[in-house]
């Protein structure tokens, strides 16, 4: 693939009182690009007005997500080469926007906080002058291991439907979270976790869309992970 | 949104089954208003020898008696077995039955929610839609005998 990439982009500063607009980029091609290397080349050489949000540039550190041609991806684990010669790059759905492209992470972060992302033991004594290690087997590993990879990149929040429709919906990555918590050996949480989203805007509202499950670029499956707290619940 | 061109599968079960949720339930409370004007209300009962009854019920059954309601009949019987029938799959997901086990990534691998188990009860809930559809077109408009 040779020649130049068309990017039209999502252009819009809300503190300006001005009108959300796309403007039409031209970016050389060259090979291996991602999204993100023409979002920048756009940003270094066109407009250096252009707001993104990224850090690692290597599908790490979630930074970076963006809609990009429909739907939610990381710009730097996008290559150019997948999408053809035109790229439509948008701000992330159901995160409030900030400007252009970055978009206002506090409500997903404060559901991520609210399901208690971390092991809770009774045994605080030995939390804080550690004697041992907490072992696992490998069954025991497997049950959580696919839920740990997330790296809040808030993809999968922005593709889920119900999100749109119910903002108190904890969402997809928060719920993996917990998820991933309930069913690690070394935790106690047990039902006082599954009370934190056993009501009428928590699990119950997910519809099973599977769009979260479809755009996680970690393979992370946070629909499955609702589906198995569901479980959780109702056998009690 | 209302298309998800770019979505899987499920998320077409989902359209779906949300759009015929609510159109069955207002066909539901339009349905008993119906039905409750085509027996003319208990009043007409009082009354020997019913003729007001008799009358009302046919002149309720002439205005129900035309293709457009008919076609719609026949879509609410495709609303009513996909509905139902992907209800089911639903229900089966709630209890973590017909999905994958949660293990290490594969990658490239499908989510293992997208079991194919479940992606078979839903087009098993489409098929058994279209029986519905030409059963009712058969019973309406005998299209089979034809
Ligand atoms: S579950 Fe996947 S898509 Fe959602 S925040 Fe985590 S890594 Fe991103
Ligand atoms: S820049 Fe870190 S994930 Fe894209």
């Amino acid at each position: 693939m040779e020649g130049k990439v068309v990017f039209t982009v999502f252009r819009h500063d809300p503190s300006a009182g001005e009108r959300p607009r796309f403007v039409r980029y031209e970016v050389p091609y060259r090979s291996g690009m991602t999204v993100l290397d023409g979002l920048l080349y756009i940003k270094e050489r066109i407009d250096h007005t252009l707001a993104i949000r990224y850090s690692c540039r290597m599908g790490i550190c979630g930074s970076c997500g963006m809609k990009v041609n429909g739907l939610p991806r990381l710009a730097c684990f996008t290559q150019v080469s997948e999408l053809g010669r035109s790229i439509k790059v948008e701000p992330l759905p159901n995160h409030p926007l900030v400007r252009d492209l970055v978009t206002d992470f506090t409500a997903f972060f404060s559901k991520h906080r609210a399901v208690k992302p971390w092991l809770i033991r009774k045994d605080a004594e030995e939390q804080e002058n550690p004697t041992r290690q907490y072992l696992q087997s490998d069954q025991e590993l497997e049950r959580y291991i696919q839920f740990s990879y997330c790296i809040s990149c808030g993809l999968c929040y922005s593709a889920c439907p119900v999100v749109t429709a119910l903002p108190e919906f904890p969402g997809p990555q928060a719920l993996a979270w917990l998820y991933r918590f309930y069913a690690d050996s070394r935790d106690q949480g047990g039902r006082e976790r599954l009370r934190l989203v056993d009501d009428a805007t928590g699990i119950w509202r997910c519809h099973f869309a599977g769009s979260c499950s479809q755009v996680c670029p970690k393979g992370v499956d946070p629909a499955l992970a609702i589906q198995l707290l569901r479980r959780a619940v109702l056998r009690g | 949104m209302l298309f998800p061109s770019r979505y899987s599968l499920e998320r077409w079960s989902y359209t779906l089954q949300r759009i015929t949720g609510v159109v069955v339930t207002l066909y539901f409370v339009l349905h008993v208003i119906e039905t409750g004007n085509f027996v003319g209300g208990p009043s007409v009962w009082y009354v020997p020898p019913y003729d007001y009854a008799r009358a009302y019920y046919e002149e309720i059954r002439e205005f129900l008696h035309n293709p457009v309601f008919d076609v719609g009949l026949v879509i609410i019987g495709w609303m009513v077995a996909f509905h139902a029938v992907n209800g089911l799959r639903l229900t089966l997901a709630h209890f973590g039955i017909t999905l994958g086990r949660p293990s290490r990534v594969e990658p490239e691998a499908p989510p293992r929610s997208f079991s194919p188990f479940q992606r078979a009860i839903f087009w098993i809930s489409i098929a058994l839609a279209v029986f519905a559809v030409v059963y009712s077109l058969n019973a309406l408009m005998g299209v089979l005998a034809a």
